[in-house]
């Protein structure tokens, strides 16, 4: 598997209580990446890191095959950057803003640009600091975007939008990942917007990473077991324990991570009377994990 | 690129660099009007001629000034995102914003240039003096950059190194109060303006005669 963004090891000090931990991550190539995590989780500064916006205090960062920060110029002309706040100069136009873009990145597509342009409804004429947040947003996703390129790095992008804009520019945003093949690292704390796009996750809290998996792998592998009495210990378990906690005298309710309907006969096997299955969605999952994350380290 | 960034630059910068060209080219001219207004001696031309010498130095001050803040106000207020995620090496980046910049300064150049020759045309100097307007130009033309280099410099650096620079400004003010206290006779401040406005001081540009007519 060929990955388009890839840290090892990476160190980050924000502040004296705050800081990246050892952040190992793998994005695939060709992938749509959905970045978890709370607010204050660390998203916008891993971004940061990764697009050499910030210099790391250890560990290595490779982004599309190159090492980050140091060949900053050559990746960044491959990377199309949505930031969490507007970063545009306020005091231009939208048509000074596309023409100020393109003449840094050779790949522009104009035709497409002006389509974007149409599509999203945008007026070129007016202003930026004359827009509204959502028409903000188009903006920096029709910059983004009309430089064609191979990675795509969105930092909330549909934060605070209506649900129109938002469904408009996610629209925009897998018609492109479809055409191109694109890569697209996408940090949202919307986790339901995710669950629809993403073909992968990574989950990150208080600068660590939590788990990065396959969307497919963690709709299906993540459960929360009813199960009856059980031993303290569980040994050779086939599937990782992420939590455990009784509900009343003789149950208790687990969370577990690579589950499938087989590892039935290892519970029995071990003594422990499966109750009840329960399916989690993303946002169930996300909660539970973050949950047991936080029990873990404490 | 560097027409790009030329281009929004200028809208930031237009006004204060046609402004400031419109005041350049009337120093040169409103001097002449006003050395001439009655009879003078040689003496007394030169000296209301260099009445406003201080008129071209702050015009050069303040529009390196001006032309410096423009450069790099709106890249601070976005906390400079856009600039860093540009795909081009960041002192390239800040190279053409200084190049732009210095470019705008031809402006208030050329309106000294201009006023300074229309004077000259006139020719109406007291015999014995004589007009120099490229000489002026020129020294407008280092002036306007030596302030542009220097405010370029501050305003590009974060708030850190801008309160480094107050820090040391604040620390010799403390310093001339404290001597001042102990009754100690050493004008600290006057040493250390001396030192920069006096050649080869950075400031030395500034300071003595602006003269359009000289002897």
């Amino acid at each position: 598997m060929s990955l388009a963004i890839q840290t090892v090891g990476l160190r980050h000090k924000v502040a004296s209580s705050f800081e990246i931990a050892h952040l190992d991550m793998a994005v695939p190539a060709g992938s749509v990446y959905g970045f978890l995590g709370p607010n204050g989780a660390g998203k916008t500064t891993v971004i940061r890191l990764l697009l050499g916006l910030l210099k790391p205090d250890g560990g290595a960062i490779t982004v599309l095959g190159e090492s980050m920060p140091q060949h900053y110029a050559s990746v960044l002309a491959r990377v199309g950057y949505v930031p969490e706040r507007p970063h545009l100069y306020p005091s231009i136009s939208i048509e000074e803003a596309i023409r100020l873009h393109r003449a840094f990145f050779p790949t522009w597509d104009q035709r497409w640009a002006d389509e974007l342009a149409g599509q999203f409804g945008l007026d070129v004429t007016r202003k930026l600091s004359a827009l509204s947040k959502g028409e903000n947003g188009k903006v920096m996703m029709l910059l983004a975007l009309a430089q064609k390129p191979e990675l795509l790095v969105l930092d909330e992008p549909t934060d605070g939008l209506d649900p129109v804009v938002r469904r408009d520019l996610l629209a925009a945003l897998l018609d492109y990942v479809t055409d191109r093949e694109a890569t697209v690292l996408i940090s949202s704390h919307l986790v339901h917007e995710l669950e629809r796009i993403c073909d992968w996750i990574g989950l990150l809290d208080h600068g660590r990473m939590v788990t990065q998996m396959p969307m497919q792998e963690f709709k299906n592998g993540l459960k929360r077991l009813r199960v009856g009495k059980a031993p303290l210990a569980l040994d050779n378990a086939p599937f990782t324990l992420l939590s455990r906690e009784r509900t009343h005298a003789s149950g208790e309710q687990w969370l577990v991570q690579g589950w499938n309907p087989d590892m039935q006969e290892y519970l029995v096997s071990a003594g422990v009377a499966l109750r009840e299955v329960v399916d989690l969605d993303l946002e169930d999952g996300f909660v539970e994990l973050l949950r047991s994350s936080r029990d873990n380290h404490e | 690129m560097f027409g790009a960034i030329t281009a929004i630059q200028w809208k930031w910068s237009r006004g204060p660099a046609l402004l400031a060209t419109l005041i350049g080219f009337l120093i040169p001219v409103l001097s002449l009007q006003s050395a001439r207004r009655a009879l003078l001696t040689a003496d007394e031309f030169v000296y209301i001629m260099q009445q406003f010498s201080i008129g071209y130095s702050m015009l050069a001050a303040g529009a390196g000034l001006v032309v410096a803040l423009a450069a790099w106000a709106h890249d601070h207020r976005g906390r400079h995102v856009y600039a860093l995620s540009l795909p081009v090496a960041r002192w390239r980046y800040a190279l053409m914003r200084f190049g732009a910049g210095a470019l705008f300064l031809l402006a208030p150049t050329a309106g000294v240039l201009a006023g300074s020759l229309v004077v000259a045309a006139m020719g109406a100097v007291p015999s014995g003096l004589h007009v120099y307007p490229v000489a002026l130009t020129l020294r407008f033309a280092f002036a306007s950059g030596v302030a542009y280099a220097i405010f370029f410099a501050i305003s590009a650096s974060t708030a850190k190194t801008a309160g480094v620079i107050l820090g040391i400004i604040g620390a010799f003010l403390l310093a001339q109060t404290t001597l001042a206290m102990l009754a100690v006779r050493y004008d600290l401040l006057s040493s250390v303006s001396t030192l920069i406005f006096s050649p080869p001081g950075i400031l030395s540009v500034f300071a003595g005669r602006w003269m359009l007519i000289d002897v």
